[in-house]
């Protein structure tokens, strides 16, 4: 159990602690996992039903590890071991609820008990990993039956990952025996502002990424600067786009009535009407095809579209049998 | 990044969505000012553009999106016409508390990104990154609509 444990982590802690207090763990806790594996199954039902009550003794029996939070557990939980808790950070995770904690011992208290002791140990770790991710997302989500059903659902996954990223480091902070404390990654702070960023930027992160599925030719660029300035470069080049277009409209626009009425449209549906007059020549573009660009049946366009318009808007309005004819959708795709 | 698609929802419409208020939104153009003076132009194009940025804002869900609500603000602003939409709450002490610490910070890639997204000037930066996909499916598809436009009125 624990003292496996601690042997695999004693390169990260400080050593002298943990060897100390691992001799009097092992003396300990020899019978304890003995009772623990006794016990299982009736910690697990008891710890399910009776959020408080029973868990004095059950949990102090089997876990000496974890230390919980009042709530759940009854202020004065506090089990014999704590005073030597300060070395044996590999096991605590500070949660904020107590509803996890109950699930997280029960699960632990499963294998402990059916494990040999590698393999329990293996299994502590990734629990107290999973606990800390799980304290993570708990600061996001701040639902604590969300985390615990999230818990329950995948506790695999969390474990493959986490316990081969992480490796367990000595918790800064020692506040008072009835906190959870942080596991933190190495060399990063645990307290609560540099979670929230942590959080925050790997959301950002997230979001990146979807960004750079959507902009084409961002998949070379590695790293947030180089794919933000792709990325600003190509929402400009699209507004340039969209005003380069916008002064081919203006300068093709004076020689197509664009006006549209709901009355008229109905009938115009397919009307070809070519101006007559020498400036201003009505075009009814009947199908629209918006998914062939270059290919379009139009009418008639006056040659002299170029050049600027010399008649008065009369000539518009008064030649109302052309309209354009898009409500009605002439589009075909 | 099936599980990106689910949370970021960047849904945009068809073109045809975007066709018919482009359209809509030129043909109010030409009944309300005719085109009756040479240097004009630029006036007609400048025209267009805003037009065109009107009727993309409308096309991609008028109000739903913060870009698009600060175009149509923009756009009515310039017309003297005050436009109000119903505001969400929005959460603001942190994002204010962190601008307020990065004034003195070099100008950032995100700012440009800000200047350039209509609107960004106040959001989150997760928030701003959201709307910046969004606005860069509605410019692209705006784009693809007025081309085809353009290919269809050019002469043969």
């Amino acid at each position: 159990m624990l003292e496996g444990l601690v042997c695999q982590e004693s390169l990260d802690m400080s050593v002298l602690e943990r060897l100390k207090w691992l001799q009097q763990q092992q003396h300990q806790l020899q019978h304890v996992v003995s009772q623990s594996s006794n016990n299982s199954p009736e910690l697990l039902q008891q710890i399910l039903q009776l959020h408080g009550s029973n868990n004095d003794e059950l949990l102090q029996g089997g876990f000496s590890q974890f230390q919980m939070i009042g709530s759940g557990f009854g202020p004065n939980y506090n089990m014999g071991y704590v005073p030597s808790h300060e070395a044996m950070d590999g096991c605590i995770s500070r949660t904020s609820s107590c509803q996890m904690d109950p699930v997280d011992a029960m699960d632990v208290l499963l294998k402990n008990g059916e494990e040999d002791k590698p393999i329990s140990l293996k299994n502590k770790r990734k629990a107290e990993v999973k606990t800390r991710e799980e304290e993570k997302t708990e600061k996001k989500i701040k639902v604590e039956a969300e985390t615990e059903s999230s818990m329950k659902g995948k506790p695999n996954m969390r474990n493959t990952e986490a316990s081969s990223k992480e490796t367990l480091k000595e918790v800064s902070e020692i506040p008072k025996l009835d906190y959870i404390h942080v596991r933190a990654r190495r060399g990063q702070a645990t307290d609560r502002h540099s979670l929230a960023e942590r959080a925050r930027r790997e959301k950002i992160s997230k979001k990146m990424k979807y960004l750079q599925d959507i902009v084409p030719g961002c998949n070379k660029v590695t790293g947030k600067a180089g794919m933000l300035d792709e990325i600003i470069n190509y929402v400009q080049c699209l507004q340039r786009q969209v005003e380069f277009l916008s002064m081919k409209l203006a300068v093709l626009n004076p020689e197509l009535e664009l006006a549209m009425e709901d009355a008229s449209v109905k009938q115009a549906y397919f009307t070809n009407v070519v101006g007559s007059s020498k400036h201003s020549i009505m075009v009814d573009v009947p199908l629209f095809p918006l998914d062939q660009q270059g290919s379009l049946d139009l009418s008639a366009i006056n040659p002299n579209q170029a050049t600027s318009i010399e008649a008065p808007s009369a000539s518009w309005e008064t030649q109302s049998q052309s309209h354009y004819n898009t409500s009605s959708l002439g589009f075909q795709y | 990044m099936a599980s990106s698609d689910k949370t970021i929802n960047t849904d945009v419409p068809e073109k045809d969505v975007f066709a018919i208020h482009f359209l809509q939104s030129l043909s109010n153009l030409t009944t309300q000012n005719p085109f009756n003076s040479p240097d004009t132009t630029n006036y007609r194009a400048r025209k267009i553009k805003k037009a065109a940025y009107v009727s993309m804002a409308k096309a991609a869900g008028g109000s739903s999106r913060l870009w698009s609500r600060a175009l149509l603000g923009r756009a009515a602003k310039e017309n003297n016409k005050i436009v109000r939409f119903a505001r969400r709450k929005r959460k603001v002490t942190w994002k204010i508390s962190s601008k307020r610490r990065s004034d003195q910070r070099a100008p950032e890639a995100t700012d440009r990104l800000r200047n350039l997204v209509p609107g960004g000037g106040t959001m989150e930066t997760s928030k701003l990154m959201e709307e910046t996909a969004h606005y860069i499916k509605c410019l692209s598809m705006q784009v693809k609509v007025m081309q085809c436009l353009v290919d269809g009125l050019s002469p043969k």
